[in-house]
C-alpha cells in the first residue's frame, strides 16, 4: 500500500470512528491532557459582583431500586455537577412498603442561619431521600459519599445541619487546587461549605503562586521551543553549503 | 546500509518507550499537582522531539498552505458532531492562557507522536505501521487521564492524525487539527 493511499485510509476510517464515538460520548475529549478549568459556580443567592452572568445553580434527582427492604447502591448529583452523592448498598434502609427510593439533591432558597463565628460559601443544598409509594422517609444506616464544590475565596470544612443544628464535618480536599471537598454524610438535610466569618480568601502568594505555576509552563514551553526553532534553523544554514560538496565527492 | 538496518528498530521501539514513559511520569507525578506534572511531561516531549530527531527523508509534503487548510478541515470535522450541543458556560476572557498552554502541549505531542514517532516506524516497518502505532500510543498517553473508556475515541483520532500525516507529508496540519479539536472543549466540554 501506499504512502498516499494508507494515509488516506487511516484518515477517513479514523473520522467516522470517531464521529459515531463522539455521538455516543456527546461531549469533545481533550487529547493533550490539559483539565479545561470548571465553569464559573452558578449561586443560589450571588454576591452583587457575580450576579451579573450567574447561572443559577441545578438539582439533580434519582430513582432507586428496594431490594429486601434496603436501597440499592447508586448515586445523584446535580445537573451542574456542583454536588455529587453516592452510596453502597445497604446504606440507606427503605421504609415498609416501599418499592423504589427517590434521591433529591437541590439547591435550598431559604437556609437556616449559619452557626456563630462561621460563614457559609457557597449555596446551601438539601439531600433528601423519601419511599415510593407514600413518601416516608427513608433511613441512613451507614454514612454514604458527598462531594461539593465550593466558590473562590476562603473555604475551611463542609458543614451539616440535621434539623436542629449544623455542625461541622471531617472535611477531605481535592489534591491540585481543585474545587472541591469531600465527607462522609452522616444523614439527609442541608449540606454547606463553610469559612471561619471573615477569613481571608486566597492571599497574594496563593495566587502568585497558582500564576507563577500556570506561567511556568508557558514561560517553559515558549523558552524552550525558542531555543529549538533557532538551533534547527543554524542546523540548516550548516547544512545548506554543505551539500555540494558532498555531490562533487 | 546494514548498520541502518539493523539500528532503526531499536530506535523506533525507543522512540515509543520515550513517549509513553513520558506519559507515565506525568500520571505519576499527578497528585503533585496538574501545572507541575505538564511542565514535565511538556519538557519530555520536548526533549524527545529535539534529541531524537532523525535526518530530513524524501518524504512528498504537500504546500505549506494547502496543509493547513486541510489540518483545520480535519479539527472541524473531529468537533462536528458535537458543536450542535448546548455551549458551555466558560468566559472567553479566560480562554486564551488557557489555549495557549493547550495548543502548546498539543503541538508537542505531535512532535513527538506524528513527528519523531512516525518517522521512525515508517523507516523501520512502514507507513501502515507508523500510523498504527502512533495510535495507539496516542490512546495509551492519554489513559491516565481520560480512562479506558475514552480510549476508543483517542485511539480513532490518533489514526485520523497519522493519516493526515502519512496524506500531507507534515505534522503542522495534524498540531492544527488537534489544538482545533482541543479548543472546542472549552466550548462545548
Amino acid at each position: 500500500m501506499t504512502t498516499r493511499r494508507a494515509g488516506v485510509a487511516a484518515l477517513v476510517l479514523g473520522l467516522v470512528a470517531a464521529a459515531l464515538l463522539h455521538a455516543r460520548v456527546g461531549a469533545p475529549p481533550l487529547y493533550d491532557g490539559i483539565i479545561v478549568p470548571p465553569e464559573p459556580y452558578r449561586w443560589e443567592s450571588p454576591p452583587p459582583d457575580l450576579r451579573a452572568g450567574n447561572k443559577p445553580p441545578l438539582s439533580g434527582e434519582a430513582t432507586l431500586p428496594v431490594l429486601n427492604g434496603q436501597v440499592a447502591g447508586g448515586g445523584v448529583q446535580t445537573g451542574d455537577s456542583q454536588v455529587v452523592m453516592y452510596f453502597g448498598p445497604g446504606a440507606f434502609k427503605a421504609p415498609a412498603g416501599a418499592t423504589s427510593v427517590k434521591c433529591t439533591i437541590a439547591p435550598d432558597p431559604n437556609p437556616p442561619a449559619p452557626p456563630a463565628g462561621v460563614e457559609i460559601r457557597g449555596n446551601v443544598y438539601r439531600v433528601t431521600c423519601v419511599g415510593q409509594p407514600g413518601g416516608q422517609p427513608v433511613t441512613v444506616v451507614s454514612s454514604y459519599h458527598l462531594t461539593m464544590r465550593f466558590p473562590p475565596g476562603a473555604f475551611k470544612e463542609i458543614q451539616y445541619y440535621d434539623g436542629s443544628s449544623w455542625r461541622a464535618l471531617p472535611t477531605l480536599r481535592a489534591p491540585g487546587g481543585d474545587p472541591y471537598a469531600s465527607v462522609n454524610a452522616p444523614g439527609f438535610g442541608e449540606y454547606a461549605a463553610s469559612a471561619p466569618t471573615g477569613a481571608p480568601g486566597p492571599s497574594i502568594f496563593s495566587d502568585l503562586g497558582r500564576y507563577a505555576e500556570f506561567y511556568g509552563i508557558l514561560a517553559f514551553v515558549i523558552i524552550f521551543g525558542a531555543i529549538a526553532i533557532i538551533q534547527e534553523v543554524r542546523r540548516r544554514r550548516q547544512r545548506a553549503p554543505a551539500s555540494p560538496k558532498k555531490k562533487r565527492r | 546500509m546494514i548498520l541502518v538496518g539493523l539500528a532503526a528498530p531499536r530506535r523506533a521501539a525507543r522512540v515509543t518507550g520515550l513517549v509513553l514513559g513520558a506519559a507515565l511520569v506525568r500520571a505519576l507525578l499527578l497528585p503533585l499537582g496538574d501545572g507541575f506534572s505538564t511542565v514535565v511531561f511538556g519538557g519530555c516531549l520536548l526533549a524527545i522531539t529535539w534529541f531524537e530527531r532523525g535526518p530530513s527523508t524524501s518524504e512528498a509534503r504537500w504546500g505549506r498552505g494547502r496543509a493547513i487548510v486541510a489540518g483545520l478541515m480535519v479539527g472541524a470535522i473531529v468537533l462536528a458532531p458535537v458543536v450542535s450541543g448546548p455551549l458551555g458556560a466558560r468566559p472567553l476572557s479566560a480562554f486564551w492562557s488557557w489555549a495557549a498552554i493547550a495548543a502548546l502541549i498539543a503541538a508537542l505531542e505531535e512532535t513527538s507522536i506524528r513527528g519523531v514517532l512516525y518517522q521512525r516506524w515508517a523507516g523501520e516497518a512502514g507507513t501502515v505501521a507508523a500510523i498504527v502505532v502512533g495510535a495507539a500510543v496516542f490512546a495509551l498517553i492519554h489513559l491516565p487521564r481520560y480512562g479506558l473508556g475514552a480510549m476508543p475515541l483517542d485511539a480513532a483520532v490518533g489514526l485520523a492524525l497519522g493519516g493526515l500525516r502519512a496524506l500531507t507529508g507534515r505534522v503542522l496540519p495534524c498540531a492544527l487539527a488537534h489544538i482545533v479539536a482541543d479548543w472546542g472543549a472549552w466550548f462545548w466540554a
